[in-house]
């Protein structure tokens, strides 16, 4: 492979983190020989962006106008046109994210390039291969190409690195003309802030999580403390937040959260189906419980029956040991 | 769905609203939530734009008990403006992720909790229920739907109203993985057009085998199916119905004595939405040894269990002691070792509030079938 084309994302004018990990990717691919092209689409006045870019392509093509400060679908597929038109590769990368799942398969539409959405690796011995997961992670799936044939993927986000970019001395192109259309079916209306919560329990890979079983909020601590040797977070079932025990935000099950941590330890949660709904995804479930009978047995691949209040302080006391 | 296209108020005759307050007055959940039921008419008639309504989490702690549409002098059905105000946000997409979920599980795995498909039936494995698909027209359909399929709480409900059937020799059939969600809830949380795509699936089966009745395990599914599925001919009646024809054409009674003191707690699906006050009542005083006491807020007056109204999938507001503790606590009051109950959402919701007040060891919530089967002889347990 000789040439390939990566889309820079921004977002509030910022290049957002996957614009990198995609420049990365390219450059490994690319093996220190061919041509990595960034494609740029963004207002005049975010020039300065640029300065980020440049110095990780080999070349920048950028088409700026006025009317390009934030995605806005259409305007953008218009303006795609006036910069891929300049552009030659065999592989186009853009990110899997809100921006690139709407602009991507318009792009393969329009140009008739095969297209393969939400990659995680990408291989390019022989034959250009795009690995994607399929059955929520269980398989992953080789995606091949007639030979000749150029390929357009969406790159899931955190894929790849996105530090230690090769430094290659890059040109940058700017292409000017305008862009002509009714854009006015779908427009940028305004970004809304996610509400600024207390801990995200869906991104944690290790969640403590608490029932009825400790008893009062006091006890609280004993669980955040397993959580803080282990590295995670607490979490709570619907009692508990029910009593203010612990916030909204940490309730886990069908009117909370759904979590997927690595491990989910359950203190004193008897597990009822709508608990166990919103958590039985987790890789490595841990119970513990007094009841020898609560449901939450049925679904944990270890359990412990005993008093959380024995069992917890042991715990941490032999996490913190272990981990020094 | 041309229906749809017409503003809320006019679609609904909200302009003749008197703005009375017994709508207000009677709303169980007016007691601790900012829901004013009959303010949210007056807005949504003066107000131009009702976005206004998109930010305010009380819309959501409507159960859908329909207290304010029986109490209404003029025959309006104030919760329909809430379920048109949901059914907008649903369209615009300003709905929590919990929502989303469900919704999603109902659309592609036919229940809102997105579990397998080819799972549904599991609960029935071992018990060689006929598949409704190959038997003859003018049968007992069981339609069970989903809390009764997936819930192991509640698939003790479903194998317990089997066992009764069986004993008063009922031959029915279930329709197995090829049932999907009756999506009264999923109406309730404002998909109207998902609600119709899970109306026409089954229909597709009804139509098929026309059976002559089809019980269902929850009121809110009776519901759905008796007034608000077109073209059903099937009469569609609540187990607690059924049964009671069963015993008072003398096809079933109960030969072991339940020495036991309990209330009943109408589900506002059964009672205050489709009248059915006594089958329950008469069910549970044929079996021996058997006494009941009514709660004080009973029949009509019955407190709701806030299980309804998409409300186990999503909270509202929170604020507020849960209605169902406060059941329990009367109930306890009463002095009566369990409440009977005749709905999923109420099984659920009361031994909940039943383990949050800390009183597993002084009251029991029961689902009417399994006390049914007790009077059978057979004691339900949960697997």
């Amino acid at each position: 492979m000789e040439k390939i084309a990566v889309l820079v994302e921004h977002r509030q004018n910022e290049v957002r983190d996957i614009t990198f990990e995609m420049l990365g990717k390219a450059h490994q691919l690319l093996e220190g020989g061919g041509e990595v092209i960034a494609l740029f689409l963004g207002d005049v006045s975010q020039k300065g962006l640029l300065d980020q870019i440049t110095p990780h392509a080999h070349r920048t093509v950028a088409y700026l106008d006025s009317n390009l400060k934030d995605f806005e679908p259409l305007r953008y597929q218009a303006a795609f046109t006036n910069i891929f038109e300049n552009v030659d590769c065999q592989l186009i990368l853009m990110g899997q994210t809100a921006f690139g799942m709407d602009f991507a398969p318009a792009i393969a539409a329009k140009w008739k390039i095969p297209f393969t959405t939400d990659v995680v690796d990408i291989e390019a011995s022989e034959e250009l291969h795009a690995i994607r997961q399929m059955y929520s992670g269980k398989v992953n799936a080789k995606v091949s190409l007639k030979p000749g044939e150029k390929m357009l993927c969406t790159v899931r986000a955190g894929a790849f690195p996105a530090e230690d970019i090769p430094t290659v001395s890059g040109e940058l192109q700017e292409i000017t003309g305008a862009i002509e259309g009714d854009f006015s079916a779908r427009t940028f209306v305004e970004y809304l802030e996610a509400a600024v919560g207390d801990v995200d329990i869906t991104q944690a890979d290790i969640i403590v999580s608490v029932g009825r079983g400790i008893k009062d909020a006091d006890n609280i601590p004993i669980a955040q403390e397993l959580a803080d040797a282990l590295g995670g977070v607490v979490a709570c079932s619907r009692p508990v937040a029910d009593k203010k025990w612990l916030p909204k935000e940490r309730q886990v099950g069908t009117s909370g959260k759904t979590v997927k941590p690595k491990v989910y330890i359950a203190l004193g949660i008897s597990g009822a189906f709508q608990h166990q709904a919103g958590m039985k995804g987790a890789n490595t479930i841990i119970a513990v419980n007094k009841d020898p009978k609560a449901p939450i047995f049925s679904i944990a691949h270890y359990g412990i029956v005993d008093d959380l209040f024995k069992v917890v302080p042991a715990l941490t006391e032999k996490v913190k040991e272990l981990r020094g | 769905m041309e229906e749809l296209q017409q503003p809320l108020p006019e679609r609904l005759d909200l302009f003749t609203c008197i703005q009375c307050g017994k709508c207000t007055g009677g709303c169980p959940v007016s007691i601790k939530s900012p829901l004013n039921i009959r303010r949210v008419i007056r807005e949504s008639t003066v107000r131009e734009d009702l976005h206004i309504f998109f930010d305010r989490l009380e819309i959501w702690d409507c159960t859908t008990c329909s207290t304010c549409a029986i109490r209404c002098p003029r025959g309006l059905r104030p919760v329909d403006a809430i379920i048109g105000l949901r059914e907008m946000m649903v369209e615009e997409g300003r709905i929590e992720k919990t929502i989303i979920d469900a919704l999603d599980g109902a659309y592609k795995y036919g229940n809102p909790w997105g579990r397998a498909k080819n799972k549904r039936a599991e609960w029935a494995q071992d018990l060689e229920i006929p598949n409704a698909l190959e038997m003859d027209p003018g049968q007992v359909l069981y339609f069970v739907c989903c809390a009764a399929s997936y819930d192991p709480r509640v698939q003790v409900v479903a194998k317990s109203l089997v066992t009764v059937l069986r004993a008063a020799e009922v031959s029915f059939g279930i329709l197995g993985n090829k049932e999907v969600c009756c999506g009264s809830e999923i109406r309730r949380m404002g998909e109207v057009g998902l609600f119709e795509m899970l109306m026409e699936e089954n229909m597709k089966n009804f139509t098929k085998i026309e059976p002559k009745t089809i019980v269902t395990t929850s009121p809110h599914c009776m519901n759905a199916l008796k007034n608000e599925y077109e073209g059903l001919d099937s009469e569609v009646l609540h187990y607690s119905q059924f049964v009671w024809r069963l015993i008072e054409e003398g096809k079933l009674s109960f030969n072991t004595e339940v020495p036991m003191k309990v209330t009943y707690h109408d589900p506002c699906y059964l009672g205050k939405q489709n009248g059915v006050f006594d089958e329950p009542r008469d069910v549970l005083k044929s079996i021996p040894g058997i006494e009941l006491i009514e709660f004080g807020r009973c029949r009509e007056n019955s407190l709701c269990c806030e299980g309804g109204g998409g409300r186990m999938w999503m909270e509202g507001t929170g604020i507020g002691k849960r209605l169902s503790e406060v059941r329990v606590e009367d109930a306890l009051e009463m002095g009566v070792e369990a409440i009977i109950t005749a709905c999923p959402f109420c099984l659920l919701t009361l031994e909940d509030a039943v383990k949050t007040t800390g009183n597993e060891e002084k009251i029991k919530v029961i689902d009417l079938m399994e006390l049914a089967s007790m009077g059978l002889g057979v004691t339900p347990e949960v697997e």
